[in-house]
């Protein structure tokens, strides 16, 4: 029973029982993985009240197959100004539930891990944008290998960027040239050249999609992901509400 | 499970669902209900009767047997509501004596991820209580938790426009806690130390 040092984002949160939790952890050296913390909720000494969701963390755990144990807990930053913020407490809950369900347990992903917490910073020091959210999608697609092809057209090889007209089809999860499908959402090649300038900037904020090109980048992103995944994510519908009520 | 009896084993599997009962001590308490009866017949009364006649009050939605119950019922300060998540948060309060206005439970809080949204909660009741123009204070005493967070954000949006003074506890109570296991007189020095929004 060794234990375990590492580096975690808090992507869920369960009451369990009378006083503990089970806290999806996505560490940095062991991938997601679920954890007990007993007596969570009264015992303030052993893990101060910073077990709160997509809190960033050092963990000390002691590793087992199926529920570890949460031996204590010390804040990296709790995302302050994201708290104070209704549509960033969206924003954030969704690319944690999102993170959380393309994950597959157990499994390093530094490259997903940098990413998320990129996100985080992000929102907790500038406005929030759907700019930030779809240059977020699309990398976490890209790390996780789910992402579409995006430079050459998979029936003909030529150069999407170049075709005058792409088009998009959900059920073949791909984008082809408008000489060799018919049918499909038409898309323009902008949409996809500025997709893929978001996968080689590497940095928030980089990327600015236009806004019809971010509608259409939005409306190829959702699709993919829901293809992904086997039921709705809460926090969208919650992102949703959060944005209308403040107005977006 | 060894086969007990039919019976026996339904009282455990209903014991089990109680919040942090495992099987061990829903086979202790079974036995110990058995081999008292007396016992047994006054926790089957008392369940009863609490079924029977608590219930939540139309207007604050805390737990009562009457109803209004006796906070909106007395002299209370109509004036001024403060918003709680749960009854046991009311109940913090009260015991710090630093309030006296009165209540509105909500009965949870915003959750991004578990999905408990707006109409989950008494909110719209809220609103409704606030349009009737006698409300000056609102008191958001949600938990310092992202989701008492969120959902202390969310009743900013709806009530910052009707014109109602809005106060926050102040920031005594620790990050991510849950006022019923707040210290009495730190939930008192947030009460009167709120901060308005
Ligand atoms: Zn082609
Ligand atoms: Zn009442």
């Amino acid at each position: 029973m060794r234990e375990n040092r590492c580096e975690a984002v808090v992507l869920a949160v369960l009451d369990y029982g009378e006083a503990d939790k089970i806290i999806t952890f996505f560490t940095r050296e062991h991938g997601k993985i679920k954890c007990i913390a007993r007596n969570a909720k009264n015992s303030r000494r052993r893990f101060g009240g910073v077990l709160e969701l997509f809190a960033r963390l050092r963990l000390q755990i002691v590793l087992r197959e199926g529920l570890s144990r949460l031996q204590g807990a010390d804040v990296v930053t709790i995302f302050p100004h994201i708290r104070e913020d209704l549509s960033k407490i969206g924003y954030a809950g969704y690319a944690c539930e999102l993170s959380d369900r393309m994950l597959p347990e157990a499994q390093a992903n530094v490259r997903l891990y940098r990413l998320l917490v990129s996100y985080l910073e992000q929102l907790d020091s500038f406005p929030c944008s759907a700019d930030d959210r779809r240059f977020f999608e699309v990398n976490l697609l890209n790390v996780t290998g789910y992402r579409p092809a995006l430079e050459i057209c998979p029936n003909c090889g030529a150069e999407l960027v170049s075709a005058p007209l792409l088009r998009y089809l959900p059920t073949q999860s791909g984008i082809s040239c408008g000489c060799c499908r018919q049918a499909g959402r038409e898309i323009s090649p902008l949409t996809v050249s500025l997709l893929n300038a978001a996968l080689q900037s590497g940095r928030f904020g980089a990327i600015r999609f236009p806004g019809t090109l971010l509608d259409e980048a939005g409306g190829i992103l959702d699709s993919i992901i829901a293809s992904h995944l086997n039921r709705p994510l809460h926090s969208l519908s919650f992102l949703q509400e959060a944005l209308l009520v403040e107005g977006y | 499970m060894i086969y007990l009896s039919k019976s026996l084993t339904k009282l455990i599997g209903e014991l089990k669902k109680l919040p942090g009962v495992g099987e061990k001590t829903a086979l202790r308490l079974a036995l110990h209900l058995l081999k008292s009866p007396a016992n047994g017949t006054a926790l089957a009364e008392s369940l009863r009767e609490v079924q029977n006649s608590v219930r939540f009050c139309s207007t604050c939605y805390a737990i009562t047997e009457d109803d209004p119950c006796y906070i909106c019922s007395g002299s209370r300060d109509a004036t001024a509501i403060c918003v709680v998540e749960e009854p046991q948060d009311l109940m913090a309060i009260e015991r710090s004596g630093a309030f006296k206005g009165r209540y509105h439970v909500l009965h949870g809080a915003l959750s991004p991820l578990n999905g408990v949204m707006p109409g989950n909660l008494r909110i719209n009741q809220l609103l409704e209580r606030l349009r009737g123009g006698m409300v000056k204070e609102v008191l958001l005493a949600t938990n310092f938790s992202v989701e008492g967070e969120a959902t202390a954000l969310y009743l900013t949006k709806l009530i910052k426009p009707l014109g109602i003074k809005l106060t926050r506890l102040a920031y005594g109570i620790p990050l991510g806690s849950d006022l019923e296991y707040v210290d009495t007189a730190t939930v008192q020095k947030a009460v009167e130390g709120r901060n308005i929004l």
